[in-house]
């Protein structure tokens, strides 16, 4: 086993040496040994030739297996041999004359020789030909006929050889040729490659294959008769004449078998191109199916193939989206009659047309135009996707003969690959806007946190600590710190209802009006209800903004401030909490006076060290597990357990106990936590 | 989620509206198809009655003010009734009472709509 394997591997690796080795063996061992009188020179002769030949086999045969793409170039290669010898032939027949003609002298011989190699080669390239014609496009392993063909043909080979060294046996010589040529026969039937030739090639083949027919016979016949060639070659090699005379038999039967095979295939050929061009082009709109994902760019697609696939004159795409339907590409046919055509043929009132439908029409006519032929039937397959039809595709044709069965699927066919398509180009289209609108919120959270100001004016007399925690979406909370004067402060804290993009926007807004009237007017109260006035044009009904704003005078300790619905103030003096909730409604809840009038200010004196808080209602609303709030309660047992703490620390502690409290469910609103810390000796 | 429930009946010429569950951004369209529904038939005499409801959000608030106003002007109104402290605490604090009538009992909002005509 081994050994074989080494075998074939020298054999593959170096067909080209070995080959050539062989060659130039056999050519100086006939240059030496002109004739081949003693049997032990005739066995010689006979090895060498045989081994040359098999050499030879081996390389062409692996050089013709890469070529398999081209069986038609296969086959004129091998015609154009046939051709060659049968010029050295004829030629050498007319030239040289009988048989009785001298082969002797050195120039004769050298020219026998070479007449030879010739021989050998065009019979070896002759004979891989149609190896690898025979397994071509074969589904079972033809090789166990062929090689006991292979068998045959050494055995006819050396036939000759034994007979010269036992005679008497012509019977076995006559059993094997005949043999050989059953066997020929086998091997030339597996011609199925013939059928996978588009029309074109058929009648192409159907031409090359009589006449290489014919021309092998003829050469069969000279190499046959009584001349000068098969005297040449038989004083070279008995064997060899044999090969080629098996050769250009195994040629006549192959082609000739080809030239009917072929002359079958005719009538069905263009069934079976059109069929081929089917499935190439279903193979094509598979790839587009995955790779385009423009779905206008495949309807033209779509529409060209089942135009050309099934034999149709005209064939457009349309989608339908709700009711509304869209042409998305036409064939062959102009916008406007597609679109009256369409219009034409679901006008009707029974327009579902849930399967594959042909209808054939007397009066329906393409075009506006005089003069041109009218259709005679329409395919309309319907574009389905899960029981949904989102479109149809349309072939038209204006011959008399109706769509057939194999057209008709084939139109549903398309039409179901346009079906998946249009679904894909829509999951994408989603996609692509979900991706889009998650890049949009990315930016808007970018933002909301670029409008909060990045530095804390917190001072040894006014300590300050800021916190803001976004929820997973975009939110509404915003807070901010003026310095009015060395001596006051103004801070707000507030948020808008609703989250996401609509609530970001009327924070920004709202930035901007704190920002431009805190400069204005000092008064929280008369600031808030100018607010209230400036947001009437542009909050939505059901909007609205809570807020508070102050003002602390870092020197005295007063804080006055205003609160538009908002949760309320934390004041924490030593362990005392006090809530602060003075009067006032949400901005935007009101426009009217009534606004104002229920506007209450507040004015507190805060004491040395006091804490102060505000925050957004993401802190008291947070849920825990039993649906209940965080309320106020919890958040001022903290600050009492940890007023005398930094601030830093305090919000810490604050956010720490939210988390534990609401560990189970996510964070649904934004978290806003401004504390102040006011120290009257600094 | 959570679930929320609504439910529209008449009394006399007001209508009630039970609400249940929660009621935020996600299910706050469900009450606003009441409301559309009622202005389609012109019902503009509406009491809220929030006898079993959990929680509200600020989309959920939302949905009053949107169709206050138009209630009013045609000469009706929303009122609230039965509300739980809790919920009726978010209310308080956005100023709400202010602007509409809470009433402990439905009865009371009924007497009140009876009494102005």
């Amino acid at each position: 086993m081994k050994l074989k394997e080494r075998l074939n591997k020298v054999t593959r690796e170096h067909g080209l040496e070995n080959a050539i080795l062989a060659t130039i063996l056999l050519f100086l061992f006939n240059l030496l040994f002109p004739t081949h009188d003693s049997i032990l020179l005739f066995i010689c002769g006979e090895i060498l030739v045989s081994l040359t030949v098999i050499f030879l086999y081996n390389y062409i045969h692996t050089y013709l297996a890469s070529r398999l793409e081209f069986p038609l170039s296969l086959v004129l290669n091998a015609g154009i041999l046939g051709a060659l010898i049968f010029f050295i032939t004829s030629g050498t027949i007319a030239l040289l004359g009988d048989p009785s003609g001298s082969t002797t002298g050195f120039f004769n011989s050298l020219l026998s020789i070479l007449l030879n190699f010739v021989f050998i080669g065009c019979a070896v390239y002759i004979f891989s030909t149609f190896r690898e014609l025979s397994f071509l496009r074969q589904k079972k392993n033809p090789s166990t006929y062929y090689n006991t063909m292979l068998v045959y043909f050494a055995l006819s080979f050396f036939s000759e050889t034994f007979l010269k060294i036992f005679s008497g046996i012509t019977f076995i010589q006559t059993a094997v040729y005949v043999v050989t040529i059953i066997l020929m026969g086998l091997n030339s039937v597996r011609v199925s490659w013939i059928a996978f030739l588009t029309k074109r090639q058929k009648y192409y083949l159907l031409i090359v294959s009589i006449i290489l027919s014919i021309l092998f016979g003829m050469n069969y016949a000279a190499v046959m008769n009584d001349n000068m060639i098969r005297k040449i070659l038989y004083l070279f090699s008995p064997g060899l004449h044999t090969f080629v005379n098996l050769v250009m038999l195994y040629g006549t039967i192959s082609f000739g078998v080809i030239f009917f095979t072929t002359l079958f295939h005719l009538p069905t050929a263009e069934a079976f191109d059109r069929k081929a061009e089917e499935v190439s082009s279903m193979m094509d709109l598979t790839n587009l199916v995955t790779q385009v994902f423009d779905f206008k760019e495949l309807a033209e697609t779509i529409t060209t193939i089942t135009a050309r696939v099934c034999n149709a004159e005209s064939a457009w795409l349309i989608t339908k989206n709700k009711n509304e339907i869209e042409l998305s590409s036409v064939n062959n046919i102009g916008f406007v009659d597609a679109d009256r055509i369409t219009n034409q043929l679901f006008g009707s009132g029974d327009d579902d047309y849930n399967s594959i439908e042909i209808i054939q029409y007397e009066n329906i006519i393409p075009s506006v135009k005089n003069g041109e032929a009218t259709f005679k039937s329409i395919a309309i397959a319907p574009l389905k996707v899960q029981g949904v039809v989102n479109g149809y595709l349309f072939a038209a044709r204006k011959r008399d003969n109706v769509f057939d069965l194999d057209e008709k699927k084939a139109v549903q066919a398309f039409a179901d690959y346009a079906a998946v398509a249009l679904e894909n180009a829509k999951l994408l289209k989603e996609s692509i806007e979900k991706e889009r609108l998650e890049k949009e919120l990315d930016v808007a959270r970018d933002i909301q946190r670029k409008i909060l100001p990045s530095v804390i004016p917190s001072t040894d007399q006014l300590q300050i600590s800021a916190l803001f925690i976004p929820a997973f979406e975009v939110g509404g909370d915003y807070y901010d710190f003026f310095e009015i004067d060395e001596e006051r402060l103004g801070f707000v804290v507030t948020d808008v209802s609703g989250k996401g993009i609509s609530a970001a926007f009327i924070m920004a807004e709202v930035k901007g009006i704190f920002e431009s009237l805190s400069k204005l007017i000092i008064n929280p109260r008369e600031l808030l209800i100018n607010v209230n006035d400036i947001l009437k044009g542009s909050l939505d009904r059901r909007n609205f903004v809570t807020a508070i704003y102050g003002v602390i005078n870092k020197k005295t300790g007063i804080l006055n401030f205003a609160r538009a619905g908002h949760t309320p103030i934390h004041v924490c003096s030593g362990d005392k909490i006090e809530r602060y909730q003075p009067q006032g409604i949400g901005l935007g809840l009101d426009y009217r006076p009534g606004f104002a009038s229920s506007l209450k200010e507040m004015e507190i004196q805060l004491k040395n060290n006091d804490i102060v808080i505000c925050y957004s209602d993401g802190i008291p609303e947070a849920k825990n597990n039993l649906e209940e709030d965080f309320g106020y309660d919890r958040m001022d047992k903290i600050l009492q357990k940890s007023h005398n703490s930094d601030l830093d620390s305090i919000s810490n502690n604050i956010i720490q106990e939210l988390t534990v409290f609401s560990k189970n469910h996510s964070q649904h609103d934004d978290i806003t936590l401004v504390i102040f810390k006011w120290n009257q000796n600094n | 989620m959570a679930d929320f429930n609504v439910n529209l009946r008449g009394v006399g010429s007001v209508s009630v509206i039970d609400v249940k569950g929660y009621l935020d951004a996600h299910t706050a369209p469900e009450l606003e198809n009441v409301f559309n529904k009622l202005l389609d038939n012109r019902q503009f005499k509406v009491i809220v009655n929030f006898d079993e409801l959990k929680y509200i959000s600020s989309a959920g608030l939302g949905v009053f003010m949107a169709y206050v106003e138009t209630m009013r002007e045609n000469k009706g109104d929303i009122k609230f009734s039965n509300m739980k402290d809790n919920v009726y605490n978010i209310f308080d604090l956005l100023g709400f009472p202010i602007l509409y009538e809470f009433f402990k009992e439905e009865k009371e909002a009924l007497q009140k709509f009876d009494s102005l005509g």
